[in-house]
């Protein structure tokens, strides 16, 4: 069974509908990436899946309707987001923006904590240092780690390399396969980088004007035409 | 000077109190809480209600003030606040008319002339020829330990961060599992009992009055606005100086001009920094 499975969602900021019919399962331990230009909807169809935009239509996670819950319940039932640009609270320091993301898991502070700053040892030496001055880089592995303390069992992550150094990319993607390969963790990423989408997922969709347009393996995609015009000026 | 000093610190323990309150309203929801005067009073009425009129003990009339402060901010948030949460001006607007309402049913119950309040604590120290009376003294420090508590409660309990997490960015507290409005009505409470306890202190320390809600109300204003958002210690800083202000003022000018720097004060910072002194957003 998928563990998450969107039917027909429909997306609506006042009247203006931002995502068509869009329907797409997320299989258990899969990496899972979705790709589209600017406006898309992909930052939309993510904040939809965790309840923070008007939808109509269906989200089922592990079985369960949740279209219509809180964000704060669906953190509850394992759904880790960490969105755009952060949204990290930056008059506190890391340890605390990562407490924050402990809320709603309280008895396994200790070891989320242990295992955040395994995976990101920057953030240990940094504990008490103000997000609010830390570099793009610093800030997206807090964001991540924010994500990693709610326990998640599905990880959503907007736009990871946003701005940053091919270098630092590296760094999110190795830290994401391991957490996916070690803990088997469901992660789904939305991307623009379509190079670093296709050396992180094993199944990519494309999404355009609030569209599903393709889906497929890396492979598949790969020789798709309509990838190779779009995203390399093929 | 050792004076103004000593009544100084006094005095601005006790606006400390009286601000803290109401700035962590406007932090967390971005409103001002016009009604916020009105738990002051209530926090005084009730109390005198419970003391001077039924003879209670003076523990159960400070626990019947803090319940109808924390009860009257809860109602507020709910049945108004709430409804009217994506619009700042009618909230600031209908909380304004709420403490006019109020001040007339407290002017129906009590009439409109002041009451005097007895001291928490009868007596009077004597520190280099300058007499303090227990009263201020007790209010000051009781001021000291609310506000090192409240410290203690937003850096290090769950509850006290997820606070600050929604007054510094909404999206990022509910994606950390947090339902704002639930902590804005546990904010409004807090607010609330913060605000009847300054009332009892206020009371002693002044006198009860119907119209007593205006002149906290500027207090905290001035604290927000001077000190600028989601700065804690930078509202203690500011109360310091408002206090020492109106200290000065009272002493060397004429105790009528108090409350007209601190108004005058509030107008100059919003022309000069917007964000205020010690602030982190624009207002
Ligand atoms: N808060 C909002 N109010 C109104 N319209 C919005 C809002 N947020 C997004 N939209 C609209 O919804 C559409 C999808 O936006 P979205 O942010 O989801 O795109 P995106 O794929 O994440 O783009 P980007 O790569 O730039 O982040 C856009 O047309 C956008 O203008
Ligand atoms: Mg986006």
């Amino acid at each position: 069974m998928a563990l998450l499975e969107i039917s027909n969602l429909e997306a609506f900021y006042g009247k203006a509908r931002s995502l068509h019919g869009v329907s797409l399962n997320i299989e258990p331990g899969k990496i899972v990436a979705i790709i589209g230009p600017n406006g898309a909807g992909k930052s939309t169809l993510l904040d939809s899946i965790m309840g923070i935009t008007t939808t109509t239509g269906s989200v089922k996670f592990d079985g369960q309707e949740i279209r219509a819950q809180s964000p704060a319940l669906n953190v509850k039932a394992g759904i880790g987001y960490a969105p755009e640009r952060g949204n990290l609270f930056p008059f506190m320091g890391v340890k605390d923006n990562l407490l924050v993301g402990a809320y709603t898991s309280r008895d396994k502070i200790d070891e989320n904590l242990r295992m955040v700053f395994d995976l990101f040892p920057v953030l240990e030496q940094r504990q008490t240092q103000e997000t609010g001055t830390q570099s793009g880089g610093e800030r997206q592995m807090v964001s991540l780690g924010r994500a990693l303390m709610t326990s998640p069992k599905l990880l959503l992550v907007d736009e990871p390399t946003i701005g940053l150094a091919p270098k630092v990319c590296l760094d999110i993607a190795a830290a994401l396969k391991k957490l996916n390969e070690e803990t088997g963790l469901t992660i789904v990423i939305t991307e623009q980088n379509v190079n670093f989408a296709m050396s992180l997922a094993q199944e990519l969709h494309v999404l355009e004007t609030g569209e599903l347009r393709l889906s497929g393996t890396v492979d598949e995609l790969q020789g798709e035409d309509y990838i190779k015009q779009a995203y390399f000026g093929a | 000077m050792t004076h103004i000093i000593i009544q100084g610190l006094l005095l601005s323990g006790l606006y400390a109190l009286i601000a803290v309150g109401f700035t962590m309203i406007f932090s967390v929801g971005r409103v001002l809480n016009l009604a916020y005067g009105v738990y002051i009073m209530l926090g005084g009425y009730i109390y005198f209600q419970c003391v001077q009129v039924w003879h209670l003990p003076k523990a159960v009339g400070f626990v019947m003030a803090v319940a109808a402060g924390v009860a009257f901010a809860v109602a507020t948030y709910q049945l108004l606040v709430r409804r009217l949460e994506n619009n700042p001006v009618a909230v600031e607007i209908s909380t304004l008319i709420l403490a006019v309402v109020m001040q007339a049913l407290i002017v129906m119950i009590y009439g409109a002339a002041s009451r005097t309040m007895w001291p928490l604590v009868n007596g009077v120290w004597r520190i280099e020829g300058v007499a303090v009376t227990y009263n201020i003294l007790i209010a000051t420090v009781a001021s000291w330990f609310i506000l090192g508590g409240l410290m203690w409660f937003v850096h290090k309990t769950h509850l006290g961060r997820a606070i600050m997490a929604v007054s510094m960015d909404r999206k990022g507290a509910m994606v950390s599992g947090i339902d704002p409005r639930r902590i804005s009505l546990i904010t409004w409470a807090i607010s609330g009992g913060l605000g009847a306890i300054a009332g009892v202190f206020f009371a002693t320390y002044t006198q009860l009055d119907p119209s007593m809600w205006v002149g906290p109300l500027i207090i905290a204003v001035a604290v927000v606005v001077i000190g600028g958002i989601g700065s804690i210690v930078g509202s203690l800083i500011v109360a310091h100086l408002i206090g020492f202000m109106e200290t000065i003022t009272t002493s060397l000018l004429a105790a009528e001009l108090r409350g007209v720097f601190t108004m005058l004060l509030i107008i100059i910072v919003l022309i000069v920094t917007p964000k205020g002194l010690f602030g982190r957003e624009e207002l």
